[in-house]
């Protein structure tokens, strides 16, 4: 631009050589701006080298991670299974159609192509226990909803063949327990919000909705088949008594794992009816509860005579019983105006055996008054009966458990079990501890590994633990529990019978039947609670509504099918050595 | 020439950057592909997961423990195994094989064939090694000397104990002789 520009000023050049100075310093501004252009693509090309370099190196250290995409999601579900200890599924999420009526599928004229009243005939031919005047009111009112909801395949395909682009049937996520209503006070269930309810459904909740716990599922310590064996013998025995309920539980004695839990009547997880939660004011006054009641960890009893193994291990323990075989007087107790008696006479004195074996109120009595109030108390605070139980579950009744300083009577009462009302489990785990070696923990419904065993703690001395499971299978194999003897399983255990209280003291003909067990007492395993709620006294039972007639064969009748699935195997040839006791009690003679 | 010579190193330069270009689509849309494909299978695996799921529940809930229950009720009446049909360790095992009691009854014997000796005096079956099918005690003498570097104590010592295990028996059937 610059020449012509001096041409168009008239100058004319001079020189050649300016001319060319111009040419060369263009020349030159040239190869500047080229080699600049070349060092910035070489700078891209660097950056891009290092920065390739650089991911690669990356890589090769981290290694490439799993792609997580959005199929992978869809295999998640939305709520993490539950499980027993063996991997069985107890709970999970399942997809299912439903039959939805959407009104605006046919965007012209009516919603239906046939006539409403067509349809719903199609459909109550279907679904034949569909009721035909709701499907039409619903049909004619033209707003969109549910039709019927959990429908089987093979059923939505004889929807879609009859060509109504207004029947859809969506695939929804819904929960579902195979099992139906096994372990259903365990499980619990999943209302219409997606919230869990009642059991480790509600106490897993955060968990099973977490990423970890909808990936990994929730190991419980139930074992299906052992659940499934209790709750199939306390349902025959309720059958055979005519009692209003009953409850089971299983215990591991060294860890607290809880394998089965079973509270009857009982509910169906998949179909929980509004009955099955609440009751009316005239069956609550009745002494009914609703079904969703868990009776082992919310419901108090007092459980009777299955408190006096624990009160003689207490005496022992703290050297008040020493010698077994010393004889207590068995007459009846006047203490104020209250007279403890026993059921039937078993003669003016018993020994510590047969005290147990025949279930005797008022020699524990006497030997609960000598070992006073204040170490009875402390032997039952040790056992965590003053707590609501330790499980997880939501439902724990707190114990009626008789505060301050205990006086006389009040000592005596509760050495055979009354005037303390405390929840199954709580037997359960005090049981546990009398027959393991003296080492009371909590229970627990979460699998346990090795190292998640609680160290637990001492309540009573290993001897005195010894001796207990002496008495207990004494009691089974001369005493009052001898229905609960299984054979080869060496059981050992107590009964107790007790009177229900209403609104004018104790009625009479109202028992709750309890049998504490355990098994194999030459090395005890598992404790077994099986307790009937007011059974009545029929042919099958020989007109008895104690629990030496009505759960004592639960547990003679559960113990066979649970011993060799947790590896317990029947052996006649072995048994607990009770060869010191054994003269101290004449064989034979029977009571409650 | 100069210019010539760097135009035609441009047009070099250019023309693999061109090839490059065309292969790193070509391979690009390939890598595109073979990912769509591997999405498709993907998301098949998927249906194929949800439906294994829906079996298995389908499983699950017409084999549940009540619905086993009532079978078992209603066609086998099947109940747990007694005491007696148990048999724990070797104890118990020798405990059915006592010698009968004085008075007992005589036990009902078979008639039986003898079966030809063989060469090691044993009238047994030879013990047969499970994993490898080899029948232990009729190994041919040959193929141990042929083998004797990697000869096999384990399975020598089976061959010895199967050739002296009528021996053994022949013994025990002496003494319960001499008892009678």
């Amino acid at each position: 631009m610059n020449a012509p520009a001096s041409f168009s000023l008239g100058s004319i050049p001079t020189t050649v050589s300016t001319g060319r100075r111009k040419l060369v310093n263009v020349r030159q501004r040239s190869l500047l701006v080229a080699k600049l252009r070349t060092l910035w693509i070489l700078g891209v090309f660097v950056l891009v080298t290092v920065g390739a370099l650089a991911r690669i190196t990356y890589l090769g250290f981290t290694g490439v991670t799993a792609r997580h995409g959005e199929l992978g999601d869809l295999l998640i579900p939305n709520r993490g299974e539950i499980v027993d200890r063996n991997g069985v599924p107890l709970a999970r999420d399942f997809r299912v159609y439903s039959l939805w009526f959407n009104p605006k599928a046919m965007t012209e004229g009516s919603a239906l192509i046939q006539s409403p009243e067509e349809v719903a005939a199609r459909l109550v031919r279907i679904f034949p226990d569909l009721d035909r005047d709701e499907i039409l009111g619903k049909l004619r009112a033209g707003k969109p909803g549910y039709l019927r909801k959990s429908i089987l395949p093979e059923d939505a395909n004889k929807v879609h063949a009859l060509g109504e682009p207004a029947l859809e049937f969506p695939l929804e996520a819904t929960r579902f327990y195979p099992q139906g209503s096994m372990a259903a006070h365990v499980l619990g269930y999943v209302d219409s919000y997606g919230h869990g309810k009642v059991g480790m459904e509600q106490a897993f909740n955060d968990q099973l909705i977490s990423h970890d716990g909808r990936t990994k599922p929730s190991v419980l310590s139930i074992d299906f088949r052992v659940q499934s064996a209790l709750e199939d013998e306390l349902s025959t025995a309720i059958t055979l008594s005519n009692a209003k309920g009953a409850a089971g539980v299983i215990l591991d004695v060294d860890t607290g794992e809880i394998l089965a839990l079973a509270s009857l009547p009982s509910f169906d997880p998949n179909h929980v009816k509004p009955t099955d939660m609440v009751i009316s004011a005239q069956e609550a006054a009745n002494g009914d509860v609703p079904h969703g009641f868990n009776r082992v960890t919310n419901q108090v009893y007092e459980l009777g005579s299955t408190f006096k193994p624990i009160t003689v291990a207490s005496a022992i323990d703290a050297g008040v019983v020493s010698d077994l075989g010393k004889q207590w007087a068995a007459t009846p107790l006047h203490v104020g105006r209250f007279t403890i008696h026993d059921l039937h006479n078993y003669g003016a004195s018993l020994n510590v055996p047969e005290t147990l074996i025949h279930s005797s109120n008022t020699v524990t009595a006497r030997i609960a008054d000598e070992l006073g109030g204040v170490r009875l108390k402390q032997t039952m605070e040790a056992l965590a009966m003053n707590q609501r139980p330790y499980v997880e579950l939501p439902a724990r009744g707190f114990p009626i458990w008789p505060s301050g300083e205990w006086p006389r009577l009040r000592t005596m009462t509760v050495a055979y079990g009354h005037g303390i009302a405390v929840t199954p489990l709580h037997l359960a785990s005090a049981y546990a501890a009398l027959v393991n070696g003296g080492i009371w923990r909590p229970a627990t419904l979460k699998k346990l590994n090795a190292a998640e065993i609680p160290e637990g703690r001492r309540v009573f001395k290993a001897s005195t633990s010894a001796r207990i499971r002496q008495l207990l299978r004494m009691i089974v194999q001369y005493g009052t529990g001898r229905k609960a003897d299984a054979p080869g399983f060496r059981v050992g255990g107590k009964t107790g019978s007790a009177e229900k209280p209403g609104a004018g003291g104790y009625r009479h003909h109202s028992l709750i039947a309890t049998f504490a067990a355990a098994f194999p007492m030459d090395k005890p395993r598992f404790v077994v609670i099986a307790m009937m709620d007011e059974p009545q006294g029929t042919a099958a039972t020989s007109y008895q509504r104690t629990a030496a007639w009505n759960a004592a064969p639960v547990i003679q009748r559960v113990v066979p099918r649970i011993g060799p699935l947790l590896g317990i195997m029947p052996d006649e040839t072995r048994d607990i050595d009770i060869s010191d006791l054994k003269p101290l009690v004449p064989q034979g003679s029977d009571g409650e | 020439m100069n210019f010539t010579s760097d135009r035609v190193r441009s047009i070099g330069w250019i023309s693999v950057l061109v090839i490059c270009g065309a292969v790193s689509i070509g391979l690009t849309l390939r890598v595109n592909a073979v990912k769509s494909q591997v999405h498709d299978t993907e998301k098949r695996m998927v249906w194929v997961k949800q439906d294994i799921d829906f079996l298995e529940t389908e499983f699950q809930t017409r084999s549940n423990q009540q619905a086993l229950k009532q079978l078992n009720d209603l066609e086998f009446g099947y109940k747990a195994p007694i005491a007696g049909q148990y048999i724990e360790g070797e104890r118990q095992l020798a405990a059915l094989g006592k010698a009968a009691g004085p008075g007992a009854p005589q036990p009902i014997r078979y008639a039986n064939a003898e079966k030809p000796e063989d060469g090691d005096g044993s009238s047994l079956l030879a013990m047969v090694s499970p994993v490898t099918g080899a029948t232990a005690a009729a190994l041919p003498e040959g193929a141990d000397k042929a083998a004797a570097k990697g000869r096999d104590p384990e399975r020598e010592a089976i061959a010895r104990d199967a050739a002296a295990i009528g021996k053994r028996l022949a013994r025990i059937e002496v003494a319960e002789a001499a008892q009678q």
